[in-house]
């Protein structure tokens, strides 16, 4: 039987499962990729497959090899079409069996995502106006386009195998922690088949991203919009001057990928919002909350519970953090038992106003990684139900119980029904604020005094106001036929603030885009 | 009157200048953050902060008694 082969004839999925039988396996796991009537907008009727046949085999081979190798399953094998094929055709298949779930799915999965990505397959659509066109690896060409782009949506592989990887001819030796009796093989087996969503490469994701990818955590997905800031750098260790300016997503997923080749590493170079937020979850067993801002934690936290996914979240301020697991897959407490009504940014400094120093995330993101291996390898004494507040400058630990709300139960939080709209498109602005001025917005500096002697605006404000007495008296304070941008630091407080005033009634306000930091480094 | 122990967190801590203090209090927890907001200056309204007696999230109608351990816990942000 081989592994991986071109099929000019329709495929038989039984048949070829079938092929895989072995009384050793008690898994069995399999995909099918279909023709879709619809890409990118157009209607599909029908496709061509081509290939360079040989070269093709070789590196398909090589990835069923790898799959086999990485995730110690017993058999696998992946077919694809080629040729002409109609609607609802099967076009690809791949299948993996092996002794138990975890492997073969993680394996079947890798396998998938590695031929659409390195086997050279092209693929002519013909659209229902006639027109017809080809479409070869979209996905790497793109990101490769992007990859200094900040802030633009896009996936990108890192890791082993993706064709530019280089190769370590020594692999990572996990034998220090499969000493452990409650790890063992088995447990550095699960590790391998699992898979990770962090969202927020700063201070607490650096730890986070480096002990889970040197744990040898299968697949790791890094969500983070930002770009490396010369004022992250004493606390995020990942990154050096070198990286200013470049997508946190993107640097930490070289580093990691340059240090541990086996491990499949994700770069998803975009801000977590609500309209993407259940999709980048779902490509996790696992959740981990390394954001600094209230938005996105509570976000991490509904998003989990709503899809039943165990959320480590950890926060910090100055000398101090908070942690809790949120299990809403155990019938466990969420940060919305805490914290019933989701708190506004701005209420509490965050990094960049109240100061931070670097093992404070540090020995906080290290705990959620902890935390993280205890979850997937089911080791005792997981922290549930419970907030435990760190103070690092007396060296005090405080466990408080924090259990479910009375009013959550079954599956779910009483407190959750959905994830938020979406905000409205132009809630937020980028664009220098010379250019909002010419436009005519009147800008509304929210910073302190401090902030403001330290990073001048470029152009003039036209009212300066702290947050709460703009808010609480923006009746008086605002003209409701006149259009506001809103300006603090980063683009945080001002978002809250923006979005409170348009619910107050003020529909032409505005908040500036990675703030007034932002927008300065990026001119 | 209940001498009660406090543990401050984050903005409290800053704004009371201190990690832990002893006092007298008479009554339920929010009249002791109440006077302690009108002692120190605290910003944050009640609404946003926890309230834990003893080890255990507590109400804020909670009487305080001789010996508790009080510990008021603001949500922080930061990663």
């Amino acid at each position: 039987m081989t592994t991986f082969e071109f099929s000019r004839a329709p495929l038989e999925p039984s048949q070829l499962a079938a092929d895989l039988a072995d009384p050793a396996c008690g898994g069995y796991a399999s995909f099918e990729g279909w023709v879709r009537n619809e890409n990118e907008g157009r209607r599909v009727e029908r496709l061509d497959y081509e290939s360079f046949e040989t070269l093709a085999i070789r590196e398909g081979e090589r990835i069923i090899q790898e799959a086999i190798e990485r995730f110690g399953v017993r058999h696998a094998r992946c077919v694809h079409r080629i040729g002409e094929l109609g609607l609802g055709e099967l076009a690809v298949w791949v299948g993996v069996a092996s002794g138990h779930r975890a492997e073969a799915f993680a394996a079947c999965r890798y396998i998938i995502d590695e031929v659409k990505h390195r086997v050279p397959i092209w693929k002519k659509e013909h659209y229902a106006d006639g027109d017809s066109g080809w479409v070869n690896c979209e996905r790497c060409a793109e990101a490769a386009h992007h990859a200094h782009a900040s802030g633009h949506a896009h996936d990108h592989d890192h890791g082993q195998g993706h064709g530019h990887a280089t190769s370590s001819p020594v692999a990572v030796d996990y034998s220090r922690q499969i000493a452990l009796p409650e790890v063992g093989e088995a447990g550095q087996r699960r590790l391998a088949a699992a898979s990770v969503v962090i969202v927020g490469a700063g201070g607490l994701g650096c730890p986070v991203l480096s002990y889970l990818s040197a744990a040898g955590v299968g697949t790791i997905h890094i969500v983070d919009g930002d770009v490396v800031e010369a004022s992250n750098l004493h606390r995020q260790p990942l990154y050096g001057v070198g990286d200013i300016g470049q997508p946190k997503a993107h640097v930490a997923a070289d580093r990691l990928s340059a240090a541990h080749p086996n491990v499949m590493i994700r770069a998803h170079a975009t801000r977590l919002d609500a309209g993407n937020a259940a999709q980048l979850l779902a490509l996790g067993e696992v959740v981990v909350d390394c954001t600094d801002n209230f938005r996105a934690k509570f976000l991490v936290n509904d998003a989990a519970v709503l899809a039943r996914k165990p959320a480590v979240l950890a926060s910090i301020h100055q000398y101090e953090g908070q942690l809790q697991v949120a299990r809403p897959d155990r019938g466990g407490s969420c940060l919305r038992c805490v914290w019933p009504e989701a708190t506004r940014d701005g209420l509490v400094g965050n990094c960049a106003e109240s100061g931070v120093l670097g093992p404070v995330p540090a020995v906080l993101g290290s705990l959620q990684a902890m935390e993280v291996l205890k979850i997937l390898l089911d080791l005792p004494g997981q922290l549930r139900d419970e907030l435990l507040l760190i103070d690092l400058l007396g060296l005090r630990q405080t466990r408080l119980r924090a259990p479910r709300a009375v009013e959550c139960s079954g599956a779910g939080c009483a407190r959750i029904h959905g994830l938020p709209a979406p905000a409205p498109e132009d809630l937020e602005l980028d664009l220098p604020l010379a250019e909002a001025a010419r436009r005519g917005l009147r800008i509304i500096d929210i910073r302190g005094a401090e902030e403001i002697e330290a990073a001048p605006l470029p152009v003039e404000a036209s009212l300066a106001y702290a947050q709460e007495r703009l808010i609480a008296e923006a009746a008086t304070l605002l003209d409701p036929s006149a259009r506001y941008l809103v300006v603090c630091a980063r683009g945080v407080r001002s978002l809250a603030v923006a979005e409170r005033l348009r619910a107050a009634g003020f529909s032409a306000v505005h908040s500036l885009a990675r703030g007034a930091d932002g927008t300065r480094r990026a001119r | 009157m209940a001498g009660v122990r406090i543990q401050y967190f984050a903005l409290l801590r800053e704004q009371a200048g201190r990690s832990s203090e002893e006092t007298d209090a008479s009554g339920d927890a929010a009249a002791l953050y109440d006077a302690l907001a009108a002692r120190h200056g605290f910003t944050l309204p009640r609404a946003q902060l926890k309230v834990a007696v003893n080890g255990e999230f507590a109400d804020w109608s909670r009487e305080l008694a001789d010996g508790d351990e009080v510990v008021f816990i603001p949500p922080v942000a930061g990663g």
